[in-house]
């Protein structure tokens, strides 16, 4: 059994070694790979002297792109299972072998890390607990985004889901061949779980626990925010109209 | 009383001037798209609707009534109009167009980005690796 760890990175040399440091420390038995989409830092040479394995992407595509090249890597490679978690320091590694250990049980397809429930939600028997994680402060715009988001993907897939970009999830084989081919460039998370949940894989989200940023700043500006948004709605609303195709290893 | 005037006037007027030049800047347009072909700036299959263009401008040149012919299929009375939202919906069209196939070019840039990354990644790993064995060849668990 073999599993893959990918950390998608931008411009990331301040923190990507030490969060691969992290990751080597904590799930040895896991290779690390780390996707360079682009940087015009030293992020590539960084991860490489922390001991990670790098692909470069020649040019900036965005997240979504970075994303699908790990997945690709992870089937082509015939990893059983693969995680990424961010490169800014914001997931510890011990909450992905959390992930990883749902995958492992073969409990889901995909699982996500979520910020916005309360690990006590877990033992809580009602388990609708949303209380914000102790360790990290939203700001405003996000909050507004992710509620929107929230809304209206639990609208679109009658699943509820609390933390919808969540750049923190663990993954099988057959959530790999799906991503490999079929990952919006534009809108990675969202459309993403919209998608898994079409095409009637399992998908779980954990409560985790998140750090504030070890190094960089968030993209976000409140107008940014708007347009991502808005972005977004489009997205999940095309996405609605998307062929439903069953797989037939299920 | 003017309104019942206008209605009733011929209703294509073009003088020979503007057929001519008309004529002479439709053929100038192809020979410029065939030129481009020549020197392949252009691809034959971007070309053929630009050809069409080109004949279609040829074509309301040599036979002015046909404006008015296609107005009146559209119920348009003022020819000037029925020209030009013709010209529009052509050019929408075209635009959408180029989107569906930038799209199509993007997409397969960011495969062979990606490609060329993995390859990379899949070299560094090391050759002989477990890791490098096809899927294909992989079973299932």
């Amino acid at each position: 059994m073999r599993t893959l760890v990918f950390i998608p990175a931008w411009n990331e040399a301040a923190s990507v070694a030490d969060v691969i440091v992290d990751v080597r420390e904590r799930l040895p038995g896991a290779d690390v790979l780390v996707i360079d989409d682009g940087s015009t830092d030293a992020t590539a040479a960084r991860a490489r002297e922390a001991g990670a394995i790098v692909a470069s992407l020649p040019f900036n595509q965005g997240l979504g792109a970075a994303l699908q090249t790990g997945y690709l890597y992870a089937l082509r490679g015939g990893y059983d299972f693969c995680a990424h978690l961010d490169a800014d320091g914001q997931h510890p590694p011990a909450e992905v072998e959390r992930l990883l250990a749902e995958v492992y049980a073969d409990r889901a397809d995909l699982v996500l890390g979520s910020r916005y429930r309360d690990p006590a939600a877990r033992l809580d028997t009602s388990g609708e607990a949303e209380d914000e994680g102790a360790d990290y402060r939203p700001t405003l715009s996000r909050r507004i985004g992710t509620s929107v988001f929230r809304f209206f993907l639990t609208l679109a897939t009658r699943q509820r889901f609390t933390d919808t970009t969540s750049g923190m999830r663990a993954a099988n084989r057959r959530v790999m061949t799906l991503f490999s081919e079929n990952y919006s460039p534009d809108f990675a998370e969202i459309e993403s779980l919209q998608l898994a949940v079409r095409q009637g894989l399992r998908v779980e989200e954990v409560p985790v626990r998140m750090l504030e940023r070890a190094g960089g700043h968030s993209f976000l500006t409140p107008l940014k925010s708007a347009f991502f948004i808005f972005k977004g709605m489009i997205v999940l609303l095309v996405g609605q109209f998307r062929p439903r195709r069953v797989e037939a290893e299920r | 009383m003017s309104v019942l005037l206008a209605a009733a006037e011929p209703k294509v007027q073009l003088t020979s001037q503007t057929r001519i030049l008309a004529a002479a800047i439709a053929l100038i347009f192809m020979a410029m798209i065939l030129e481009l072909i020549r020197r392949d700036r252009l691809q034959e299959r971007y070309s053929v609707v630009w050809f069409v263009a080109g004949l279609g401008m040829l074509a309301g040149a040599a036979f002015p009534g046909l404006l008015g012919v296609v107005a009146d299929l559209m119920g348009v009375r003022d020819t000037n109009v029925a020209l030009f939202s013709i010209i529009l919906l052509l050019l929408l069209g075209l635009a959408l167009n180029f989107s569906v196939i930038m799209s199509r070019q993007s997409a397969q840039i960011t495969r062979l980005a990606q490609e060329r990354a993995i390859e990379e990644a899949r070299r560094q790993a090391g050759s002989g690796d477990e890791a490098l064995e096809p899927e294909e060849r992989r079973a299932r668990p």
